[in-house]
């Protein structure tokens, strides 16, 4: 009895908080109750876009999300992204061939491992309180939330003739962009991480890594693979070493899921009357496999069935950034694995952790062996970086980042964040009387 | 001639060195606090997202929720069967299983919580999965072989098993070079433990993996770490191997 009143009284103090802080008009919610307020973020940025999703930290996985929405100024109707993102595994292996952490399966980014959040760790943002995520889970300060600047959105110096006064008329938009920013650090030992989702104004997602921290203590060898840090005389060859991290992305396009997988390839296909003539082709991944790029070649996860207002469908693009590719192992070479989405599969490398699933299931590689058919596809994206230690890199190691940027590719018919002056600029307008 | 050129080169000199002073100056110069920076202008500020005071923690999570510390609480006491408690041991041989985490199931219908115990006495992982709605034990399931991260208790073993392992030896050199005393005993130190599992190329401590063994960073109370990667400790024979 005592305990239903209890529950009782939290549900109405929850309610009330919600009324609290999200706005009126964004009572309609997505969903009925993906999560509960503490474990929601939902936020408007200046130029009008909202996101909001939900939060978590997993004891291994660290930071993930899920119930990702994105709505604009031009589109407030909320449509999903993603179902869930979050690191997938990060194996450290030392180039002398002598040490290697995989650092989700053999600690965790969460629990004991993630920080309480200080200092400068969230400057400008606002710190959510969470669990941690451990066995004994912790109410803690564990999530930056923030909205930071990202430069110009867009530029346009744009010109128009005026029928009546006959004249030129010129107007330049110029825009700055904000992204909503996630943030958690992890320490591992010496090494810190920071994992991070940028969610842009214009629907692109970010998510990377960070690492900072300090050099491992004692990881020293020679100079055929470690690099002289400290005093010259001391011939204390720091050792190289790969970061290599894997996101898994789980889209859920308009929440209707059953998205295609589809690789673009552009090729120099002969000559125009000027220069090369290039065709660019695209093939449907149908069924299970590991990927890599070469040049021009794009991946994007398409919905069968949501549409924009154009009648294209909704797709996001994966567009992976700089990456290292580690040669040790079968799994850290591809830099994309698509696999038909399975709860054993949990983690990129080291998964066989759960004695619900198969022992033999242990990588990526492992994952799409059987080559299943596709129709609830996952995206598991590898960025690999080779950290060459230097004298910079103590103390505090300045932080390097790694990650890859998921990008809406007609998700929305023009530009979310089209001013209003260039509304009519949707599709091939020469046929008009325009100059410019 | 030669008294010439020596006066001639003592004018580079002197020339050089009002350069390179010039310019110092003036780097200082332009460097120099009581210059005021350009306005910020507004677009440039960084926004505010909101700041909701935190609420207290509701006894059940809604939706994916994290796992509540009453609902972890109450999954323990489901997922730790009479079985498990009489026939299972933790790391420091005592009966009930080593419990290691606890995880929520999002992909289920209904908020359930999946915990980990591993048992020392039959070398095997357990998931218990626990419905939070009904409060009862849903699924169990046990495999040999895996070997999720340790628990605290289990890094503190491991941290004890060094310690009194002549193999110690190295861990103690390092701690005396790192703080400048002898080790008087382990309280203070806060070990990290990796899991090892010995993959099929790699030399030594083979047995890691079908055993539970871990590698140590300890961080001293005075916040030095002191790395022993080359050290596998085997919680599950208790005893201590050199790796490289």
């Amino acid at each position: 009895m005592r305990y239903r009143k209890t529950a009782g009284a939290v549900a109405l103090l929850t309610s009330a908080a919600l009324s609290l802080t999200v706005p009126a008009a964004a009572q309609a919610a997505p969903e009925a109750t993906p999560c509960g307020a503490s474990a929601m973020v939902k936020e408007t940025l200046p130029n009008g876009t909202t996101w909001q999703l939900c939060w978590r930290i997993n004891d291994k996985a660290g930071l993930v999300l899920d119930h990702v929405y994105v709505a604009t100024k031009r589109y407030p109707e909320p449509v999903q992204v993603l179902d869930s993102i979050r690191m997938a595994q990060l194996n450290v292996p030392y180039d002398n061939g002598d040490t290697e952490y995989d650092d989700l399966t053999a600690i965790g980014l969460g629990g004991y491992g993630l920080e309480t959040l200080t200092g400068d760790d969230c400057k400008g943002g606002s710190i959510r309180v969470g669990s941690d995520g451990g066995s004994d889970p912790q109410q803690r300060d564990v999530l930056c939330v923030s909205a930071e600047p990202r430069g110009l959105a867009y530029r346009l110096h744009d010109y128009q003739w005026d029928d009546e006064s006959e004249e030129p008329t010129e107007k330049v938009y110029s825009q700055q962009g904000h992204d909503l920013v996630l943030r958690t650090v992890s320490k591992l030992g010496w090494y810190e991480y920071v994992t991070e989702y940028r969610l842009h104004d214009d629907g692109q997602i970010s998510a990377r890594l960070g690492a900072t921290g300090d050099l491992a203590p004692s990881e020293y060898s020679t100079s055929d693979n470690g690099w002289p840090i400290g005093n010259g005389a001391a011939k204390d060859y720091a050792t190289m070493h790969y970061h290599n991290a894997f996101w898994r992305v789980d889209f859920n396009i308009a929440g209707k899921g059953g998205e295609k997988v589809e690789q673009y390839d552009t090729t120099t296909t002969g000559r125009g009357s000027m220069t090369a003539a290039l065709t660019t082709t695209h093939k449907t991944i149908a069924s299970e496999g590991s990927f890599s790029k070469v040049n021009q070649r794009f991946w994007r996860v398409v919905s069968p069935t949501s549409k924009n207002a154009d009648g294209h469908a909704r797709s996001y693009e994966l567009a992976p950034g700089a990456s290292d590719k580690y040669e040790g192992h079968p799994e850290t070479k591809p830099d994309v694995t698509f696999s038909q989405k399975n709860l054993c599969e949990k983690w990129a490398s080291d998964n066989a952790a759960d004695p619900e699933c198969p022992l033999d299931t242990r990588t990526v590689v492992d994952f799409v062996k059987n080559k299943e058919k596709l129709t609830d596809p996952v995206m598991w994206v590898r960025v690999g970086f080779h950290h060459v230690p230097r004298d910079e890199d103590q103390s505090p190691m300045p932080m390097h980042w790694q990650g890859f940027d998921l990008v809406p590719r007609d998700f929305t018919e023009m530009n979310p964040l089209t001013p209003a002056g260039r509304e009519g600029a949707n599709g091939n307008q020469s046929g008009e009387e325009t100059r410019g | 001639m030669d008294r010439f050129r020596k006066w001639g080169w003592g004018l580079g000199i002197a020339t050089v060195s009002a350069v390179s002073a010039f310019g110092l100056a003036s780097w200082q110069a332009n460097a120099a606090p009581g210059t005021p920076p350009p306005a910020p202008g507004v677009a440039a500020e960084q926004p505010r997202v909101s700041h909701p005071s935190p609420v207290p923690e509701p006894a059940s999570g809604t939706g994916s929720d994290p796992l509540t510390g009453t609902e972890v609480d109450r999954a323990r006491a489901a997922a730790l069967t009479p079985e498990l408690a009489a026939g299972a041991k933790d790391v420091n041989g005592k009966p009930g299983p080593e419990y290691l985490a606890a995880e929520l199931d999002a992909d289920g219908t209904g908020r359930q919580a999946e915990l980990y115990y591993y048992d020392y006495a039959s070398e095997k992982l357990f998931k218990q999965v626990v419905d939070l709605t009904t409060g009862k034990l849903a699924k169990s399931f046990s495999a040999a072989g895996m070997q999720p991260p340790a628990s605290a208790q289990e890094a503190k073993a491991a941290l004890d098993l060094l310690v009194a392992d002549p193999l110690g030896a190295d861990f103690k050199a390092a701690y005396r070079k790192a703080t400048g005393q002898d080790l008087s005993g382990t309280a203070g130190l806060v070990p990290t433990a990796h899991i090892y599992t010995s993959k099929p190329a790699d030399r030594g401590a083979t047995q890691c993996g079908k055993s539970r063994c871990v590698q140590l960073i300890v961080k001293t109370a005075d916040g030095h770490f002191i790395n022993v990667t080359d050290i596998v400790v085997d919680l599950s024979g208790r005893q201590v191997a050199r790796l490289k």
